[in-house]
């Protein structure tokens, strides 16, 4: 898979290194709506974006890192037709996200992950998992309208 | 970012929790804890004033539909009032915006 960082002509990128405690989402969600909005998306779209990225990030510290802290490589770059993010752990593989995928809402049976992924999917246009040895990478795009 | 919870209790049973800012995972548990609280059966109506609320995540969801299930035993009410574009966008995405009671101010 070719990698989004490797042209940076008429881009934008960000990285970082974040921790996975929850405190550390308000620091994250900053980044997002700095990228989004030099995307040119409007306040609804930034609003999306954030959430979807906010929800993944939740859900590797919840079901990845099980609660407990690990470090979560962010990255982040835009160019004319796409806005594109990956994260990199170094928790166990997640669960298996295709059978979530376009599950049900069911109030009775509402958990942040469950409701997170399904949020993920709708907002997003791609969403990408790799299991690697010693982690996971997810990535996230959202396609830019001309 | 933080999350401020304003509780007015209008009678023995009614009340009306306001609150201002993020509902997120970092915030969720604060509101659960204000919450749960009146999700008893001496209450019969809560209602929680979204107004202040500039973003919402599934965990803050979640909390609120602890609320909704409480409301479906007979006499009991749980509304959300006040919501921004963007936190209606949120509920509307996760097909909740249906289930909720909500006060659209329209009355």
């Amino acid at each position: 898979m070719p990698d989004p960082l490797a042209s940076d002509s008429n881009s934008s990128q960000l990285s970082c290194t974040l921790n996975s405690a929850r405190d550390c989402v308000h620091v994250l969600s900053s980044m997002v709506e700095v990228m989004s909005q030099r995307a040119g998306l409007n306040d609804k779209e930034t609003n999306r974006v954030v959430l979807a990225v906010d929800e993944l990030f939740a859900n590797i510290g919840q079901h990845g890192y099980h609660g407990k802290e690990g470090p979560v490589e962010m990255k982040a770059k835009y160019d004319g037709d796409s806005l594109w993010f990956e994260f990199r752990d170094y928790a166990l593989p997640l669960m298996d996200t295709d059978t979530l995928r376009g599950q049900a809402v069911d109030t009775s049976q509402i958990r942040p992950g469950g409701l997170g992924l399904h949020l993920i999917y709708a907002i997003m246009d791609e969403v990408r998992h790799q299991a690697l040895d010693d982690g996971n990478r997810w990535s996230l795009t959202k396609h830019l309208k001309g | 970012m933080k999350l401020e919870i304003m509780e007015h209790k209008l009678n023995t049973t009614n009340v009306v929790i306001t609150l201002n800012g993020v509902v997120n995972i970092h915030t969720a548990t604060q509101l659960r804890q204000r919450l749960k609280p009146f999700l008893d059966d001496q209450h019969k109506e809560v209602r929680v004033d979204l107004g202040g609320v500039n973003f919402i995540d599934s965990a803050g969801i979640a909390t609120l539909v602890e609320g909704l299930q409480w409301s479906r035993n007979d006499g009991r009410r749980f509304v959300l009032s006040g919501l921004s574009e963007n936190v209606r966008d949120i509920f509307e995405l996760a097909k909740l915006d249906t289930v909720f009671e909500i006060d659209n101010g329209d009355s």
